[in-house]
């Protein structure tokens, strides 16, 4: 969605426009600051994304500002930073080089929206995932695209631990990430045996450890946001922490991912080699295919979990959302993938038309 | 004996009125809504379609284990790798593993399976 200009007709923030055109004020060192329009920005089913155009007197931002308010949302489920800590992670980013919205402003203190939120420029261009995969438009641009988000993977990564600005990271490598997906299991009323089946493969054939980077555990289709066919932002860093470098890799490659361009298998927009290329280029580290499989696998049972996580908000917390609820039939695609990834025996065996 | 038309013919016809004639009524914003409901109603036709691949599914797992078959202790034995020193116990509890996903996803998503190769097989297929 293009979120350069509002609909007039939505305003949102109600009695806590005031409070936040002071706490815009102070921050900025403004002497006045006018918001002309908020609208609630799509897709934000963990976070509300408020966009605000707003006129700034005096200050390090006076003139007029397109930004973006980023909350919890009211029913989202639990992500694994605050908002205060997304934005530390955030400003990372930017500072290396990362194509991000500048990140401007955060707040903890729930007096002024009542939750924390933080501030970062609005930038140009939509972040959804079907049409980027789909829309002839951008055919060109898929391969340069692909290279481009290699680069800017392999710029992610030069965030290392330790950092006193994100201390608040923890360090989760697959064995962690392994024991999670079976408690999850272990709560849950129905068997999957395919995903016992892939997680004891992923238990014994963890591969050898690499020094920790910054992963942003959500690096995909759909988490980008592009102008045309320009790249303008890397978004939501909610679920950003320590971990392996080829995490991030398996993620944006995993089927889940590919929007209908099955195919194209990163992310739907290309083949590898591009994104591979670009990631390679930059890094100066080659990749290993067999570790790339490994955590596609991790990335497909992550996929299934999140997906029956999506419908236990139906089946166990009443959420009366179709679309919640429905994501839970998604755990079976994941598992014929890691039915293809693991046995390729068996592929010959019952794909046959 | 139920009124006719029979229900599948209804969903059959709802399903078209609702993506035929309503969804380009819709503002583009809940156009995807629209294609939930219709995907809904889909698995719900193929689901009352299905010949019950569980009762199957019951027999694949008496056939492995005996009288004390489920997918609960499948689960648990692959968990712990229970069969990882017999190839043939392997490879018939993997063989489980294809004809319940692909049963699932004849139901649940057949255009995924087709996308991925899978046309023909199933429960009963092999």
């Amino acid at each position: 969605m293009a979120v350069t200009a509002l609909p007039r007709s939505e305003t949102g923030l109600g009695d806590r426009q005031r409070a936040l055109v002071d706490f815009l004020s102070e921050a900025s060192g403004a002497d006045a600051v006018e918001i002309g329009r908020i609208a609630l920005l799509p897709g934000g089913a963990i976070q509300e994304n408020w966009a605000i155009d707003a006129e700034f007197d005096g200050g390090r931002l006076s003139g007029s500002q397109r930004l973006v308010l980023r909350t919890d949302a009211s029913t989202g489920v639990p992500s694994s930073l605050s908002r205060v800590e997304e934005f530390a992670v955030l400003r990372a980013a930017f500072a290396t080089g990362v194509t991000v919205p500048e990140p401007l402003f955060a707040c903890a203190d729930p007096a002024v929206l009542g939750k924390p939120f933080f501030v970062m420029r609005r930038v140009a261009g939509s972040a959804l995932g079907r049409p980027i995969a789909l829309d002839p438009a951008f055919e060109p641009a898929r391969p340069a695209l692909a290279e481009q988000l290699g680069r800017e993977l392999a710029r992610i990564q030069t965030i290392r631990p330790p950092r006193d600005d994100l201390g608040f990271l923890k360090t989760v490598g697959p064995a962690e990430h392994i024991a999670e997906f079976r408690a999850y299991l272990d709560g849950h009323p129905n068997p999957r045996p395919v995903l016992e089946w892939a997680l004891r493969w992923a238990e014994t054939h963890l591969p050898e450890k690499l020094p920790a980077v910054l992963c942003h555990r959500d690096f995909r289709t759909g988490n980008y946001m592009l102008d045309s066919a320009k790249l303008t932002a890397i978004l939501d860093w909610e679920f950003a922490g320590w971990g392996d470098p080829d995490e991030d890799i398996g993620w944006l490659c995993c089927k889940g991912w590919r929007f209908g361009r099955l195919d194209r298998e990163a992310g739907g927009i290309a083949e590898r080699e591009p994104f591979y290329r670009g990631y390679e280029s930059e890094s100066g580290r080659r990749l290993d295919h067999e570790r790339v499989r490994f955590w596609e696998v991790m990335a497909n049972l992550r996929w299934a979990v999140i997906a029956m996580q999506q419908s236990d908000r139906f089946l166990l917390g009443g959420a009366r959302s179709l679309s919640t609820a429905i994501t839970g039939r998604r755990a079976t695609e994941c598992e014929l993938e890691l039915l293809m990834l693991l046995d390729p025996a068996g592929v010959a065996k019952y794909a046959y038309a | 004996m139920r009124d006719l038309p029979a229900s599948r013919d209804l969903l059959a016809l709802a399903r078209e009125l609702l993506l035929d004639e309503l969804l380009p009524l819709l503002p583009p914003e809940r156009q995807r809504d629209a294609h939930l409901i219709a995907t809904s109603m889909a698995i719900a036709a193929r689901e009352a379609a299905s010949k019950g691949w569980q009762e199957e599914l019951t027999g694949l797992l008496r056939a492995f284990y005996g009288e004390n078959g489920s997918l609960a202790r499948l689960a648990a034995d692959l968990r712990n790798g229970a069969f990882e020193t017999s190839p043939s116990r392997a490879g018939a509890a993997r063989a489980i593993l294809w004809r319940l996903t692909i049963a699932k996803l004849r139901e649940g998503n057949p255009h995924f399976l087709a996308a991925n190769g899978f046309t023909q097989a199933g429960l009963r297929g092999e």
